[in-house]
């Protein structure tokens, strides 16, 4: 893994997706309005024959693609998480997740990484998409997963949704890292705290754990890439061997990563004290940068340490979040 | 074993499995069959059927199966469907006795596992969509062949509708035929006491697409609409055909409940002999 400051890459989706689309004759590729923020305008210049464009029109967009892959095509449809899964969440249900078709749904912007506001903020698309038999959902964290979505999914039997940054994307993961869609990759062991982290708060673990390390906090980290179905042979034996267990997610606490983990631990019979760090039940707000809202909502690495401190029980203050300071075209975590 | 890909053989037929002659009979049959499906529950779909009795009947007579598709948007109507089938030796005679009960294959809302319809929806007003992307990938894969979807009146308060509608309109879909059922009913009762749709001719031709307003119990007015369909090569077309829930049934009371029909064993058996007689006055 790298360290950070992280560097960035640009469109490392809309990339892959057309090199996949350049072997795979069955792939179209479908957008509502957010072409370019999708990473799409590449494939729309080099492959216009296959490239639908649906307008802003979501629910009709997802019967289209339904329809598509039930003909034996691989649609990719593209909008921001929000309008992704709120509103067409009733045509996904029946014209996509029902049949068990292989439409693949990605939706940007997870999250408070949109300083947008409460329309714009995917908080609950995890949740949504969770709910529906069938759905296999996706949350990856950096440049080099994300590259490697399309080859990873496409052949994937049913309906996939994928939540994708927008934009500047971090470089955490070295080249020869290899997303999987069945096991959550543990970062690192540890016999004190056991951090699930999915999506952007990857790197926030690994920040964390860092100032934690330093104090004497024994710190595993798992990245949990798939939300459902969800590792939970993993998920366990990392749990197992923890006192305690804090899950990290750009996400309501509600339904998401948090809420599977709760789920899991308590099937197992597992007691380990439970913190979950997201979304507290509750929508954010439009700002100026998406950096204020991850400060202001619990999303920071301080917040993580503090709920880590927490659920140990430590006395005392925890310890401060390390400063990473950034240039341009580099990323760290707030 | 959906119509597309269908089944009555592994013939992939030129030409529709109904000849226009035979659909007039047909259209009697399905009304008939479908009293019987419902009356073994004493309630259910009939209006939709009794609606929709000429147009299931005209489709059967156009459809070129293994070519050509079949949407039925408002899940509700798969009975009518499932009635022409059983007609034409489509379904197995035991799932249709089943038509509606615990197990059964033949659901009383059309789903997934609906034979005949390539797409159906319970959830109404998404059909239209379903329709495109067929047609769209027909028309990516230069496939000849035909979309047709049934819609009814009241589904087209669903906004997703006009947004395929709009769709279609602008990318000039011309294998696609809609089939507006307007028989002026929906749960809470007539559509227009609920929400104004007329007029509904102008709304689809100001979309962009070839319009034509028909009597929807004429069979032979249905039947040539559809071929005037199939023959507009620029524009994705619809036919509006204008109805009643109680049409061709003089013994149903006629403040029967177009939606959801309670029909007991004394209507039922009247039902079936007035429908009984005309098949035979018919054959004579």
């Amino acid at each position: 893994m790298h360290e950070p400051p992280y560097r960035i890459e640009l469109k490392p989706y809309g990339r892959a997706l057309l090199e996949v689309a350049r072997q795979r004759e069955a792939v179209v590729c479908l957008t509502g309005d957010l072409t370019r923020q999708c990473e799409i305008d590449l494939f729309q210049d080099a492959i216009p024959e296959r490239f639908i464009h649906c307008g802003m029109a979501e629910a009709n967009m997802m019967g289209i693609a339904g329809a598509l892959a039930r003909s034996g095509h691989k649609p990719f449809v593209h909008t921001f998480g929000v309008f992704a899964t709120r509103r067409p969440f009733d045509q996904i249900a029946n014209a996509i997740a029902y049949p068990n078709l292989p439409v693949r749904i990605i939706g940007f912007m997870p999250g408070v990484s949109s300083p947008g506001g409460p329309s714009h903020q995917a908080i609950d698309d995890v949740a949504l998409m969770r709910a529906l038999p069938n759905m296999t959902v996706i949350d990856v964290a950096d440049a080099t997963e994300v590259a490697q979505i399309p080859a990873a999914i496409i052949d994937v039997p049913g309906p996939v949704y994928v939540r994708l940054k927008r934009g500047e994307i971090p470089v955490i993961f070295d080249s020869d890292h290899q997303l999987s869609l069945t096991t959550a990759k543990v970062i690192r062991q540890g016999s004190d705290v056991a951090i699930f982290a999915s999506g952007m708060m990857l790197a926030t673990a690994v920040a964390a754990a860092k100032a934690l390390d330093q104090v004497g906090v024994s710190v595993a980290i798992v990245h949990v890439p798939v939300l459902k179905p969800l590792d939970s042979t993993t998920l366990l034996q990392v749990a197992g061997a923890a006192r305690a267990v804090v899950t990290a997610e750009n996400h309501s606490i509600i339904g998401g990563l948090g809420s599977a983990v709760a789920e899991l631990l308590a099937e197992a019979g597992l007691g380990r004290r439970l913190r979950r760090v997201g979304l507290q039940d509750t929508f954010a707000e439009g700002a100026q940068t998406s950096a204020y809202l991850f400060e202001k909502y619990g999303l920071s690495t301080q917040a993580l340490i503090d709920s880590t401190w927490e659920a140990l029980n430590r006395p005392g203050d925890s310890p401060r979040a390390p400063v990473t300071p950034t240039e341009i075209g580099e990323y760290a975590p707030v | 074993m959906w119509l597309s890909q269908f089944l009555w053989g592994d013939i992939v037929t030129a030409g529709p499995v109904l000849a226009p002659g035979a659909a007039s009979d047909l259209a009697t049959r399905i009304r008939l069959r479908a009293v019987n499906m419902v009356a073994a529950h004493g309630f259910g779909y009939l209006g939709q059927a009794l609606s929709s009795a000429e147009q299931v009947a005209a489709l059967f007579a156009t459809i070129r199966p293994g070519h050509d598709r079949l949407v039925c948007s408002p899940a509700h109507y798969v009975i009518g469907v499932f009635a022409a089938a059983g007609e034409l030796g489509l379904i197995d005679e035991a799932d249709l006795a089943a038509f509606g009960s615990n197990g059964a294959l033949l659901e009383a809302i059309g789903t997934e596992r609906s034979p005949v319809v390539d797409y159906t929806c319970g959830s109404l007003g998404q059909g239209l969509s379903a329709a495109i992307g067929f047609a769209l990938s027909d028309r990516m894969r230069a496939r000849d062949a035909r979309v047709y979807v049934m819609v009814s009146d009241g589904e087209l308060e669903e906004g997703q509708v006009w947004e395929a509608a709009l769709f279609a309109g602008h990318h000039r879909l011309d294998r696609l035929t809609v089939l507006i059922d307007a028989n002026n009913s929906q749960v809470d009762g007539p559509v227009d006491s609920i929400t104004t749709l007329e007029p509904i001719a102008a709304k689809w031709e100001a979309f962009g697409w070839q319009v034509q307003d028909v009597d929807g119990h004429d069979l032979a007015s249905v039947h040539e609409a559809l071929g005037l369909a199939a023959a507009e090569m620029t524009r994705p077309s619809v036919v509006i055909a204008r109805t009643s829930t109680v049409h061709g049934l003089n013994c149903m009371p006629a403040d029967a409940d177009g939606h959801f029909i309670k029909i007991g064993p004394e209507l039922a058996a009247a039902a079936v002999a007035e429908l009984t007689n005309r098949l035979a006055a018919a054959d004579a």
